[in-house]
């Protein structure tokens, strides 16, 4: 079933299209890896779906609801939450209470959200950082940091927007082991991802966009496999 | 309808001198991306310049800009310099402040100096009039009007014409691709705080014939300077100029229609209407 | 952010144990202080003290935690101020009804600066802060039948304050201004402590780190900003008609002006932002030094020295002039403190004594 349903997406700034009549499908429970060369609108994309832009044309349905014009803090109650390719600690909070913030999402009581954040700091692995400032943790722990609060919203669907960027071989490793260990917790995941092999690895099906538009879609296999494909992104990538 | 005319001119002339004020303001956004809130401060150490020039030299207010210019440049390029420097990368909150502090120090100095009594600076024009079509129109505002066109039209071929100038305005434009291209972006943030607060004296000595002069004069000018550049677009020269203008006729506009004491008014509402239906200025394209 | 490099943010746990037993010492020491010392000026440093507090405190709120630069607190300080001085001089409404009118206007001021400032962001909102609380001045200046213009008010006479027909304070000293500022500086605490240590205090936060981030983790980010600013508004307001009642004289300028907005950031950016000994900090340094211009302890300071004689030409001067420029206080420390402590004269010296500790170590 699907959890996520993108129609004819469209966003248009001024003339420009950023993202044309994209469409498709994010199953329940899968990694849906999303790539392209940059430029190519995948933010833009993610942007749209959580409400950071209202879709020019189209229609975004997430578990059967039109989530065109909501704001992201709506979406995020609704069980969608995001991360951000630069990442966007709370400098000045301490990690726990970054972590906090997502929880409060769904309680009100610090108590609650201080055991939610404490459970998500586990899973990342920083309970031992929990009262340092966000703002000098360096740049592996802010990724991580960024996964926990947003786990701490209680996500039904994760948009992940290039969580390994600059990250070095065993923080993205490390990374890898979360997004598995997070699927196997039945959380759907949308994945904006710039290494290859990672996104074939992780992927259960894959949107290519190039110039604002889906080039293809299908299993990691047929993607690598698809001469589009291989002309428009991996060429350049390989080169 | 004379009224009608006689406050459109006179609108049109005090809103020369209101443009040379936002354009100044303009151009430090433009270049630094930093609110000055100190610029009507600056504008009031240019009037009490051209004040003493006037008192102490017997300088007409007219010909003391020729000295007023060059000293409010090295003046607002040492600004720069010390203090703005230091807060480039600062938040914008914190940036504000310090100007905002450097504005208290310089009413406050001058305050010191001078004391809060009213100066005025009256010369043997200051209060007549020359009639045109049955206009009249204030002498001392006509005379400071044409130097406002002569200034903003030199103004206009610096920005246009010479290198400084195209690249004062790449820089305001991207300042890093500014820098890529080998633009030396320090010194041209120092060049436009100094050509902002030479800009700024101008205005000053310019209405120092036709206003009071004391300490705490600058706020308002502040104020209305804010409004002029948010009204043409901040970081649009072209925008300043007319926004300039148009503050001026609607407070001249406001003060015949409505009242004096709400002419101001008119012109905050006016704001606070483009802040939140044209934020990017009625000219312009989006900056925010 | 990375000279701070993740130091432990929860590692003052014996400090934080004596805070409680500390501020009942202090309070104590505050609520017997009118019965040890008398002299009126001392009582009325003290009030302005209380007055300075209340004011950061309440910004605080908004600005400091929200992170919503409001550079027009002075429309809710003057709607307090206005409110409650009009219905006592013009409808004889005791102030302490007053109050609550005062609070409700400002309620309403904060609303429409809400819905209009709030949809902009950065320098935007400081302007739309400035031009709201402008034609709020202005407005009083003009509307001459209603309040009086920019002759100001005075107040003729405050009616006692009594409960159940017995007088509680006929106000003819200031011990009862002092117990009122007192009540209010312990009240904005208290509830500047309740803000911080609840959810709105988290959202507060994350709100001014970061719009967009906490956008996403499902703050609503127009929803929370009016609470913060319509909480800051009442403890404003109720400053406002503290001081109104207790000067006893109010004019467009001297309550709606910018100035007032001014030093009201002020007060919490020389402290430090966003934590509740911030605001207090920064009255502990602005109001001496500012009252020491004012009443020419500088002058006399500058004389003791001998670089200056009194009777002089400079010294004449300085007497006469130095008073009237307090406010260069003001701009000197903002310049200091934004330049070489932008956390404020609190994270200044939590820089400092952490520092040595590293070095000790």
């Amino acid at each position: 079933m699907a959890i996520l349903e993108i129609k004819n997406v469209s966003k248009f700034f001024g003339g420009l299209a950023a993202n044309a009549d994209v469409s498709f499908e994010v199953a329940q429970g899968s990694i849906m890896g999303l790539i392209g060369p940059n430029g190519a609108g995948k933010t833009t994309l993610f942007n749209c779906i959580t409400g950071y832009y209202e879709p020019s044309r189209g229609e975004v349905i997430f578990k059967g609801n039109r989530m065109n014009g909501l704001q992201p803090d709506r979406v995020c109650k609704l069980g969608m939450a995001r991360t951000w390719q630069k990442v966007r600690p709370l400098a000045k909070m301490s990690v726990l209470d970054n972590v906090m913030v997502g929880a409060l999402c769904r309680t009100n009581s610090l108590k609650a959200a201080r055991e939610i954040a404490m459970e998500q700091l586990q899973v990342v692995r920083m309970d031992g950082k929990a009262a340092f400032l966000a703002g000098g943790l360096p740049i592996g722990e802010r990724k991580k940091l960024e996964m926990a609060r947003v786990l701490a919203t209680k996500p039904e669907l994760l948009l992940l927007d290039e969580v390994m960027g600059g990250l070095n071989q065993s923080e993205s490793e490390e990374i890898v082991l979360l997004i598995l260990d997070i699927k196997s917790r039945g959380i759907t995941q949308m994945v904006i991802e710039h290494d290859m092999k990672t996104i074939m690895r992780i992927s259960d099906r894959i949107v290519v966009l190039t110039s604002g538009e889906k080039l293809t879609e299908g299993t990691p296999q047929e993607v690598v496999s698809n001469q589009a494909v291989i002309d428009a992104y991996l060429g350049e990538s390989h080169s | 309808m004379i009224v009608f005319f006689q406050s459109l001119l006179s609108g049109v002339l005090i809103g020369g001198v209101y443009a040379l004020i936002g354009i100044g303001l303009t151009i430090i956004f433009g270049v630094m991306r930093i609110i000055n809130f100190a610029h009507g401060d600056i504008m009031m150490i240019g009037m009490y310049l051209t004040y003493n020039l006037f008192a102490m030299a017997g300088i007409d207010p007219f010909l003391s800009i020729a000295i007023t210019i060059p000293i409010m440049f090295v003046f607002g390029a040492l600004l720069q310099k010390l203090f703005i420097n230091r807060v480039l990368n600062a938040l914008p909150q914190n940036q504000i402040l310090l100007t905002i502090g450097l504005g208290l120090i310089m009413s406050n100095t001058m305050m010191l100096i001078y004391t809060s009594d009213y100066k005025i600076l009256s010369t043997s024009y200051s209060s007549s009039s020359v009639k045109l079509f049955g206009i009249s129109i204030s002498e001392p505002l006509a005379i400071s009007f044409v130097i406002t066109a002569a200034i903003t039209a030199l103004l206009y071929w610096f920005f246009l014409k010479t290198d400084t100038g195209q690249a004062i305005r790449a820089t305001a434009q991207d300042r890093e691709a500014a820098q890529l291209m080998g633009i030396n972006v320090k010194r041209m943030s120092i060049i436009a705080f100094g050509l902002g607060a030479a800009l700024a004296g101008t205005a000053g000595a310019l209405i120092s014939p036709t206003y009071y002069i004391f300490p705490q004069i600058g706020s308002i000018f502040t104020l209305k300077a804010f409004v002029i550049t948010v009204l043409g677009g901040m970081g649009s020269i072209l925008g300043a100029t007319l926004g300039g203008v148009i503050i001026g006729v609607a407070e001249s506009m406001g003060a015949v229609y409505i009242s004096s004491g709400w002419k101001d008014v008119v012109v905050f509402v006016l704001f606070l209407l483009v802040l939140l239906f044209k934020p990017a200025g009625l000219l312009g394209k989006s900056r925010m | 952010m990375k000279d701070t490099s993740a130091k432990n943010v929860h590692g003052k746990a014996g400090f934080k144990s004596a805070e409680p037993i500390v501020t009942l010492l202090v309070l104590a020491g505050l609520a017997l202080f009118p019965t040890l010392v008398s002299s009126p000026y001392s009582l009325h440093l003290m009030i302005l003290l209380f007055l300075s507090i209340i004011m950061g405190q309440s910004w605080n709120i908004v600005g400091g935690y929200a992170g919503q630069y409001s550079v027009g607190h002075a429309a809710y300080f003057g709607a307090g101020a206005y409110t409650t001085m009009l219905l006592m001089q013009q409808w004889k409404i005791a102030p302490w009804y007053g109050v609550w009118a005062g609070m409700a206007v400002a309620v309403v001021v904060a609303l429409v600066v809400g819905s209009i400032c709030f949809r902009l962001r950065g320098p935007y909102f400081v302007l739309a802060s400035i031009a709201v609380a402008e034609i709020l001045r202005l407005s009083t200046m003009n509307l001459k039948d209603l309040t009086n213009g920019a002759e100001g008010i005075l107040a003729t006479e405050i009616p006692p304050l009594t409960i159940a027909g017995k007088v509680i304070t006929d106000f003819s000293t200031k011990v009862p201004f002092y117990y009122i500022g007192l009540g209010l500086v312990v009240l904005t605490i208290v509830v500047t402590f309740l803000v911080q240590h609840s959810k709105l205090g988290y959202y507060f936060q994350a709100i001014r780190e970061d719009q967009d981030a906490a956008h996403s983790l499902g703050i609503n980010l127009t929803f929370h900003k009016n609470i913060a600013l319509i909480v800051s508004a009442l403890l404003t307001s109720l400053a406002g008609s503290f001081y109104a009642i207790y000067i006893g004289f109010i004019d467009p300028p001297t309550v709606l002006g910018l100035d007032i907005s001014v030093q009201i950031v002020l007060i919490c950016i020389i402290g430090g932002i966003g934590t509740i000994y911030g605001p207090v900090v920064g009255s502990l340094v602005l109001v001496p030094l500012s009252e020491a211009l004012r009443s020419n302890i500088i002058a006399e300071a500058i004389f003791a020295t001998g670089a200056v004689s009194p009777t002089s030409g400079v010294g004449v001067f300085l007497k006469e002039n130095l008073a009237h420029a307090h406010a260069l206080i003001y701009g000197v420390l903002v310049v200091v403190v934004i330049l070489f402590m932008p956390d404020g004269v609190l994270g200044f010296v939590r820089k400092l004594t952490t520092k040595r500790k590293g070095e000790r170590s």
